[in-house]
């Protein structure tokens, strides 16, 4: 295994679809998952650098080892069902303490997945594959997360972080709505996340005197091939 | 004596659920009676014809005809009712004459025995009358009457669960073989194995309104026999587990399945974790817990039908040249890391190798129960198997107070076929851990171990050299040379005619039946030779082992004998191959004079104490790391 540069960790309630995301990020593929035990570790390449990932077990079962995977971490994806109000509030109820011991520069976002099933445009993936004009038809559930609700539970969060506001990245840019069904929204979320964490990856390296041959325009590339923010 | 010209050892008497009659007659029948009225509702509304059982060609054991409620006390059995002949039989091989003894009862007239019995009792006589007559669909007077559980049941409305959304009104539903439920101590509803435990929460009330109206008369209700189903019940702690079976297996076997069931969910909680929720707050929704874990039972319970392992409550392993085998055994001894005390390899399903630590293995050994555990968390956690998981795992057998931490990985993606499951004592050790995973993958590549494995395969009947014998399982018991042995079996692949899953079932079916004569309670036997329609089946156990063999249905006793001498002789000479002989040991504790390999002690000197205090303090382990999944 070679040593991971960045540690960046899945949380949120079970069901809300985090190994679904996952999954369709690393396979492109969406398919039945079963509910993840303890966390699952997962080493993605990105350009020069090993990013770890701790996909996560919504559980309450596993509640106890939630710290322990988010030590050190330099991304949390707090991660939610759009159709299901409750799991937003799982977040900042039993998630949001257990990122105490992340990095105290942790990047934080807001996901609400299963966006396909309340919103039109996310039940076309964005690169059009495999999406039928039947599969369009009868979204029919009832959305009961807008995406303000993440914007001002993201606000809170920076207060309880006691970050500031102004110096953070804003809540515009860090909630996103997802399909891993479609693959709405995946990679950029993804992407996204692992540009920002860039920094801190290249201070590590510094911090370990080792010279950061860095080719920083395939990762501009790698974020310009699917490069359509959330909306 | 032979029935039906077959040379057989079945005609004895069946119908064995010998009831203690109870001492006080049961006070109100009535609720009891509603209750059993309202669960055959749910379980078994279709009319059942009664069957005369004597002219069954498949020689079922008549008591499976029968419909009657068995209460037991809970003291241990007493000398049994004198209608029955009760001394162990103990016929043997030499015994050439072994089952000329055993058809002393006509099998009508056994039937008659137990109706007998049962209405000698009052108490339970009512009880068996009602539940019969219910079952009839005749019910006496207490159809329109409905439990005050049922209503508050049926209000529930389902929550959304996209699995588990199987209509339990259905027909189909019922149908199933077996049913499985487990419900607190308050009734709350925990799992069913179909359906979702919100639609079924009536049936569970019913059935919980079933336990205390007997725990209420000192008595715990064990089993209730109706035709063609078998309902048992077993009470752990806060929990009361609840099978409902069609599979004609005898209620030991059905209990040990429960007993499966429990322990796997001991695995993902802890029994202290489950009793302290439960001193809490009596009436705790457990499957808040637990919700997401019932993939994890399913397929326990899809194993427990489908895998004689658990049936014999012994391991499987992987037939491998004994010279590969402890080549990997090396290689997982080599790679260790402060805390770690099994290291477990797995190639489809089975085990390849287990090595463990040293002080452990002296302690103690890995039960059978606790490697099916892993085993079937392992299946049901591979779902996504490119990533390496970490999760708490308690082994209930081991200890079922305390967590182990389970690295689990595999090591040939993307076939994933290969499973690497290293245990820790350390919650923290992930990374040391997951650089084990990492050495023992640079090893495997150098001495081309996997290639090797892939190789690895269940023998065929065939290669014995047996004519006529089909199949067989045996299991070798613990002799003082190798005491601190995994218990084993071994069994060929299922060829035909049992490839197709039906026939599988059905051999599987008829060890089963088998194994509850061998092992039968009231009447436990040594030999049995049973001519079945389509094969014939031999079962011996000795003290040295169990053995149950499939011949060809003309077998006579006489050439089957001789077949298993040759058959012993041959796995004597596999043995090597076939079991796990010496499984070996690390040392991963902080103890230098114990410490054989020098090259590791400077790793060992990093280790916190935590470990042995684990070890030499494993029965008082309470408190020790307990303390994780606690709620506040
Ligand atoms: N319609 C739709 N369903 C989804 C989506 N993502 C996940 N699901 C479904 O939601 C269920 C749960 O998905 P998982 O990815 O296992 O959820 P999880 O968050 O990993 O759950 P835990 O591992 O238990 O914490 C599965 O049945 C998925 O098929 C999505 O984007 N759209
Ligand atoms: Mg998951």
């Amino acid at each position: 295994m070679k040593k991971p540069d960045v540690k960046v960790v899945l949380l949120g309630d079970m069901n809300v679809g985090k190994t679904s995301l996952l999954h369709r990020y690393t396979e492109r593929k969406f398919k039945d998952t079963i509910s993840t035990v303890g966390g699952a570790f997962f080493l993605k390449q990105w350009g020069p650098y090993n990013i770890s990932i701790w996909d996560t077990a919504g559980r309450e079962q596993f509640h106890g080892l939630g710290s322990m995977y988010c030590r050190g971490a330099s991304a949390v994806i707090l991660t939610y069902d759009v159709t299901n109000w409750q799991s937003l509030a799982e977040l900042e109820e039993r998630f949001l303490s257990l990122t105490d011991t992340a990095n105290h520069d942790c990047i934080y976002a807001l996901v609400g997945n299963k966006a396909d099933l309340t919103d039109l445009k996310a039940q076309l993936p964005l690169d059009l594959s495999g999406a039928s004009p039947a599969s369009l038809s009868g979204t029919g559930l009832h959305k009961q997360v807008p995406r303000e609700e993440a914007m001002a539970l993201y606000e809170r969060i920076l207060r309880y972080k006691g970050l500031d506001e102004k110096s953070s990245l804003p809540a515009e840019k860090m909630c996103f709505e997802t399909s891993a069904k479609t693959g709405y929204n995946v990679d950029t979320l993804f992407e996204t996340l692992f540009d920002l964490v860039l920094p801190s990856i290249l201070r590590k390296r510094n911090e370990n005197l080792v010279s950061p041959t860095v080719d920083l325009e395939e990762y501009r590339e790698a974020s310009a091939r699917r490069g359509k923010t959330c909306c | 004596m032979d029935r039906d010209g077959h040379p057989d050892g079945e005609a004895e008497a069946e119908g064995m659920n010998i009831c203690r009659p109870l001492k006080e007659t049961i006070p109100s029948a009535d609720t009891l009676a509603t209750s059993l009225s309202l669960l055959g509702n749910h379980m078994f509304s279709y009319p059942v014809e009664r069957d005369d059982g004597a002219t069954s060609d498949q020689q079922e054991p008549p008591d499976s005809y029968l419909s009657h409620v068995t209460v037991h006390d809970e003291r241990p059995d007493e000398e049994p009712d004198s209608n029955h002949r009760e001394s162990p039989q103990t016929e043997d091989m030499d015994n050439s004459d072994c089952h000329s003894n055993d058809s002393r009862t006509a099998d009508g007239g056994t039937k008659e025995d137990v109706v007998d019995i049962d209405q000698s009792d009052s108490g339970e006589f009512v009880v068996t009358m009602l539940a019969k007559a219910k079952l009839e669909e005749q019910g006496i007077g207490v159809k329109g009457r409905s439990s005050p559980l049922l209503e508050v049941g049926t209000e529930e409305t389902p929550a959304f669960m996209s699995h588990r959304d199987e209509d339990v009104t259905a027909d189909s539903w019922r149908e199933h073989r077996k049913h499985v439920f487990v419900l607190s101590e308050a009734g709350k509803p925990i799992y069913s194995r179909y359906g979702s435990e919100e639609a079924l929460s009536s049936t569970m009330g019913v059935m919980m309104a079933l336990v205390s109206f007997v725990q209420s008369g000192d008595n715990i209700i064990r089993s209730v026999y109706s035709e063609g189903h078998t309902v048992v019940f077993l009470q752990k702690g806060p929990l009361v587990l609840v099978c409902v079976s069609s599979s004609r297996q005898s209620e030991e076997q059905l209990r040990g399945e429960l007993l499966y069931v429990y322990y796997q969910i001991i695995s993902m909680l802890t029994q202290a974790s489950i009793s302290r929720i439960f001193e809490h707050k009596k009436n705790y929704d457990l499957r808040r817990l637990l919700a997401g874990s019932e993939k994890i039972l399913d397929g326990l319970l899809n194993l427990v039908d489908s895998d004689p392992s658990f049936l014999l409550a012994a391991i499987h392993c992987l037939p491998l040249a004994s010279s590969l085998r402890d080549s990997l055994s090396q290689i997982l001894q080599k790679a260790i890391t402060p805390n770690l005390v099994f290291s477990i390899l797995i190639a489809k399903n089975q085990l390849l190798t287990i090595v463990q630590e040293k002080t452990v293995i002296e302690d103690t050994r890995l039960e059978p129960a606790d490697v099916h555990l892993l085993l079937n968390l392992i299946g049901a956690s591979s779902a996504f198997q490119a990533g390496e998981i970490w999760t708490p795992i308690c082994l209930p057998l081991f200890n079922p107070d305390c967590y182990f931490y389970a690295y689990i990985s595999y090591l040939d993606p993307p076939e994933c076929t290969v499973c690497l499951l290293l245990l820790s004592t350390d919650k923290e050790a992930f990374y040391a851990v997951a650089e084990c995973k990492r050495k023992i993958e640079e090893a495997m590549l150098a001495q081309n171990s996997l290639s090797l494995i892939a190789k690895a395969q269940s023998y065929s009947v065939s290669q014995v050299g047996v004519s006529d014998l089909r199949h067989f399982m045996y299991k070798p018991f613990d002799v003082p040379d190798n005491h601190r042995q995994l218990t084993q079996f071994t069994s060929p692949e299922m060829e035909a005619p049992y490839s197709s899953e039906e026939e599988k079932m059905r051999l599987l079916d008829l060890y089963r039946y088998m194994h509850s004569r061998i092992h039968s309670t009231s009447r436990p036997l040594k030999l049995i030779y049973h001519v079945a329609e389509r094969e014939t089946l031999l079962a011996w156990v000795t003290s040295k082992f169990e053995l149950y063999t499939c011949f060809s249905p003309l077998v006579t006793k006489a050439c089957a004998i001789t077949a298993i001498t040759k058959l012993l002789r041959w796995i004597k000479k596999e043995e090597e191959r076939l079991f796990i002989r010496y499984p070996p040991k690390y040392s991963t504790t902080p103890n230098p004079s114990k410490s054989s390999r020098g090259g590791k002690s400077d790793q060992q000197d990093s280790t916190d104490n935590g470990f042995l205090q684990f070890v030499l303090t494993r029965q008082k382990l309470k408190t020790l790391r307990l303390t994780l999944f606690q709620e506040e």
